[in-house]
């Protein structure tokens, strides 16, 4: 688990494109939402998906919306629009960082789909390591 | 003189002619996305499977170790004295300042190198994907600047060789872009030229952006080398910015 934060940390250091991650997230925490995914907005400069979803710690359902990077990054990394819209109606838990203002409204590090698939940003040094 | 030797005369030179222009390095093809993104990149696990891509952003940044052709180079634009502030000012404000932030077009040169180019004896066709949108270049090799356009985001461009060197230099550009992300403004005076030239099978790209109205000399930025790419143009997603309201600070981003 150390192991996977750490490796998230470091992605998000690296990982944007339009405007600094801190700048909207706190990325001193983590939090887990789970739930059912409804909606996905491929669009630039960063892709939303939004969920009916809960946090691991409990708490009610609500509207949840989830920012990534930007389609062009997903694209060369072999993640396409359909990864996510096919998965419309299923359940999936997302790890990433919570905002700032503490709504809900969350920066994605991990994916986790209901069939045990998953993805999650790594840094350019831990995939060289992983090759 | 007799027609048919001045028909031969003119064959002869318009083969001459073709000869010529058949030595000339062809950029024709599709060439690395080279626009910035995000570091890093992505594992998946599928099926059990575990996948890692990185996408490659060689195209993005200065050529490690020099690129050979390639003019000398200036880290960052001088300005003059008078607009240190301004660019200041502006860089610290680029979030609210910079109107890529927001989707707009990002103008050349921040538009980067073409992602296809399709070459022939008159014009250029450049295609871009960029996170504005689509967009393209049509270039004539023209000694001239048409007179008849208003300012642009991409400027009106011309093309030239200068040995086996493809310079494409664009003038008349609307004011409220940035040449750079770091508070780089400009006046109606830019000009920027763009020099091409091949190496091995990679495109080396070189700009150079000059506005004497601002700056104090001619900004040579750094050569990229591009790859060439099998990666087929797709029509870039919308752009709908919706995080300029959520903003705490004035962090910088990483904006072409």
């Amino acid at each position: 688990m150390k192991y996977t934060i750490a490796l998230c940390l470091l992605a998000a250091a690296s990982l944007w494109a339009h405007h600094s991650v801190t700048a909207v997230f706190d990325t001193g925490k983590q939090i887990s939402i789970t739930g059912e995914l409804t909606e996905v907005e491929w669009v630039n400069p960063h892709i939303f998906l939004h969920m009916k979803a809960k946090p691991s710690t409990g708490g009610e359902v609500k509207a949840w919306k989830i920012e990534g990077g930007p389609p062009a990054w997903y694209r060369r990394s072999n993640v396409t629009k359909t990864t996510f819209t096919k998965r419309i109606g299923q359940s999936l838990t997302i790890d990433g960082y919570p905002a700032k203002d503490a709504s809900s409204y969350q920066w994605m590090l991990k994916v986790t789909f209901a069939d045990g698939d998953s993805m999650e940003s790594i840094s350019a040094a831990d995939a060289a390591k992983s090759k | 003189m007799n027609y048919r030797i001045l028909s031969a005369m003119l064959a002869m030179g318009g083969l001459a002619l073709t000869a010529q222009q058949a030595k000339r390095p062809d950029f024709s093809g599709i060439w690395q996305y080279s626009v910035a993104t995000a570091g890093g990149g992505i594992k998946q696990v599928v099926g059990g499977k575990a996948l890692v891509a990185v996408p490659d952003q060689s195209g993005r940044a200065a050529a490690k170790g020099g690129v050979t052709g390639a003019l000398p180079s200036d880290n960052a634009p001088s300005y003059k004295p008078e607009l240190l502030a301004k660019v200041k000012e502006a860089d610290a404000n680029q979030t609210q300042a910079d109107n890529t932030f927001a989707c707009g077009k990002p103008g050349v040169p921040r538009l980067g190198p073409p992602r296809k180019i399709v070459q022939s004896a008159n014009e250029l066709l450049f295609f871009y994907e960029d996170m504005s949108g689509d967009q393209y270049r049509v270039v004539p090799f023209a000694a001239k600047h048409r007179e008849d356009v208003d300012p642009s985001f991409n400027g009106d461009s011309i093309a030239r060789w200068e040995g086996d060197t493809l310079v494409v230099e664009a003038t008349n550009f609307v004011t409220d872009t940035w040449f750079g992300e770091y508070g780089y403004i400009h006046s109606d005076a830019m000009k920027v030229t763009e020099r091409f030239w091949k190496q091995s099978e990679n495109m080396a790209y070189q700009v150079i952006v000059d506005d004497p109205k601002m700056l104090a000399k001619p900004w040579v930025q750094a050569a990229r080398v591009i790859r060439p790419s099998d990666d087929l143009l797709q029509e870039t997603p919308v752009c709908v910015e919706d995080d300029a309201h959520r903003l705490t600070n004035k962090d910088h981003h990483l904006q072409r």
